[in-house]
């Protein structure tokens, strides 16, 4: 049985590998889409649900005056505030590894609302009285080799102006993604800038996150009739506005990810189909040999599963290997930082959808050709 | 006195076609005994291939009774009557029907794939019946790559592996060039008069049917002339 199985997925070389290429190729987006999706996700874990962001209402790409920050700090159950603004630049040249978040920050009020990271007290202190300082994740400085005491140069494209900084704290975090970012002085560019007084976003620091709705509330209500109308949001809400400023790019993914998958099954689905049919008389043949009806339904069945589960395999490898390539790619195009990894949970997701495709596609030829009389059979010679 | 191994008694077998009933046969009574070489000759529509259907198992009668092997086929479920022709039928077909992607060995150890058995006695027997049919040298070879007359020796071969009690043979010669068709009549002749198989085949060929111990002949779902049978 097994080895008829073998030989009649044999039978059209090409058509076998075409199904199982296209089904491979299926997969492939779909587990490309899930290790995405993970980045993202990964992102949106890290924060905690007692800090908010505030940011201007209009978009992200317009700051803030540097006074809201002081207004901030006065709403009940803000316990601080700091301010952090994307600057962006050119580490370099435009090499995916050389791409990494770069923020700018106030070392005075950083630590009070992002406790979470780990710091050496010595390296901090050096860090926040030098104004071209700069701190780096533990897993970026191994990355790019740097040391205590290199000097890094940031092309500004945001701010026209060139960064000249020296590390002089490493800090580490519990999620690795996170480790890959630089923060220097927000002051630094300030004053380059001529002092505009402006920030991006303002972190605020809550001593209940029940009270979040309320602090929202209040915070939006504060500026209502200023010039710089405020959005305040969770930090899980600002990442997914910041994933919506990138296009949406996740849902559009999902879409052709979803329709690649229903188009694959119908194409799997008509081949196998196509090639029960064709063998209608060997069937009736094997049949008329003794052969019982739930054997050849196993047949046809089997015949369909080693396609779905060869597909899924040669999909899911096919992602292993590519995601190594694609990586680089996927960061620069602002999908997460560093967090791509094929998990468990994709590639079980992936391979339970191939088999399944598989097995479905499978079932309605193989009922038919074990419903089929033989006579019916032989007769279509 | 020999075995009866098939005994039909006022058999019919009625197809619906929409609104109208064909009568395919009609009160067909037909005994054949062990070792007999039974040929059915009728034209085109007279009901021999449907004859030999339900003599297979794989067809059913609308009425009557009929006992192959023993066995009361009309009253077998599916599971059953699959068992059944493991056992005691071996069909030779027309176009021989062999499996494209197996080898002449595969496709004749097929039938013994069913059956529980070790490697090496399936391997006997396999060997032994190409060796009856005398293709021993040719097991290697798939379909694709044996004449038609070769072709229908390994059916054969397939046909007797698992030594059954009944060989029927629908036109085994019907597409074979006539020195290919004379073989195969001769090893089916070998196989009656050599091994007492019993066998019933249908033919068109006045010739193939002169080969045969009897002769019986159908025309529009009867029996028309030949003899039906010791005790039918």
């Amino acid at each position: 049985m097994i080895k008829l199985v073998r030989r009649n997925l044999l039978r059209n070389k090409r058509r076998t590998f075409l199904t199982m290429a296209s089904l491979a190729m299926a997969l492939f987006i779909l587990s490309l889409l899930g290790v995405v999706n993970d980045a993202m996700s990964f992102a949106d874990e890290s924060e905690i649900p007692d800090r908010l962001v505030v940011r201007n209402a209009i978009s992200l790409t317009f700051p803030l005056p540097e006074a809201y920050e002081q207004r901030l700090r006065t709403i009940d159950n803000v316990v601080a505030v700091t301010p952090q603004n994307w600057f962006q630049g050119v580490y370099k040249d435009q090499r995916p590894e050389n791409f990494f978040p770069r923020f700018t920050v106030d070392p005075a009020t950083f630590r009070s609302v992002f406790y979470d990271y780990t710091w050496n007290e010595e390296e901090w202190e050096a860090f926040a009285e030098q104004r071209t300082a700069f701190a780096a994740g533990r897993e970026l400085t191994e990355i790019q080799g740097w040391s205590l005491g290199d000097v890094i140069t940031i092309k500004g494209d945001i701010f026209p102006i060139d960064v000249e900084l020296q590390l002089r704290a490493i800090f580490d975090y519990d999620e690795p993604g996170q480790e890959r970012q630089i923060f220097f002085h927000r002051r630094y560019v300030e004053e380059a800038m001529g002092n505009p007084g402006q920030n991006g976003t303002y972190w605020l620091l809550l001593d209940d996150p029940e009270a979040a709705p309320a602090v929202i509330a209040a915070a939006e209500a504060m500026f209502e009739n200023s010039d710089n109308q405020v959005r305040a949001e969770t930090a899980e809400a600002f990442a997914a506005s910041f994933t919506e400023m990138l296009g949406n790019i996740q849902f559009f993914f999902t879409m052709i990810g979803l329709a690649i998958v229903i188009s694959i099954f119908l194409i799997t689905a008509n081949t196998m189909a196509m090639a029960a049919r064709e063998r209608t008389t060997e069937v009736s043949v094997l049949r008329t040999l003794g052969f019982r009806r739930n054997q050849v339904l196993g047949m046809v069945i089997g015949e369909s599963l080693a396609v779905g589960v060869l597909g899924s395999l040669l999909g899911v490898g096919f992602t292993a290997v590519a995601i190594q390539g694609a990586t680089p790619f996927l960061e620069q195009m602002g999908f997460g930082f560093g967090g791509f990894a094929l998990d468990s949970q994709v590639l079980v997701t992936a391979v339970t959808i191939g088999i399944s495709v598989g097995l479905l596609s499978g079932v309605f030829p193989a009922v038919a050709a074990a419903r089929l009389k033989i006579v019916d059979g032989l007769r279509r010679l | 006195m020999a075995e009866t191994v098939v005994q039909m008694r006022d058999v019919t077998k009625n197809y619906r076609r929409d609104a109208f009933e064909l009568k395919v046969l009609q009160g067909i009574t037909l005994n054949v005994e062990a070792g007999d070489f039974v040929a059915l000759m009728g034209p085109s529509g007279s009901g021999k291939s449907t004859l030999l259907n339900l003599l297979a198992g794989i067809d059913q009668p609308s009425s009557g009774d009929l006992v192959v092997a023993g066995e009361q086929v009309s009253r077998m479920n599916e599971s059953k009557l699959a068992k059944w022709r493991q056992r005691h039928i071996g069909f030779i077909f027309q176009f021989y029907n062999l499996i494209p992607v197996l080898t002449a060995y595969e496709n004749v150890e097929l039938p013994l794939t069913l059956r529980r058995g070790s490697r090496a006695a399936r391997k006997r027997r396999v060997e032994t019946a190409l060796s009856v049919v005398g293709l021993q040298n040719r097991m290697k070879h798939y379909p694709r790559q044996l004449s038609g007359g070769q072709e229908q020796r390994v059916a054969i071969a397939r046909a007797i592996v698992t030594d059954p009690t009944l060989l029927l043979a629908d036109e085994p010669t019907g597409d074979l060039d006539a020195d290919s068709g004379r073989e195969i009549l001769d090893l089916l002749g070998q196989l009656n008069e050599q091994f007492n198989k019993t066998i019933l085949m249908v033919t068109h060929d006045p010739n193939a049917a002169a080969r045969a111990k009897r002769l019986v002949r159908l025309d529009k779902g009867q029996l028309v002339s030949g003899d039906a049978g010791a005790g039918a």
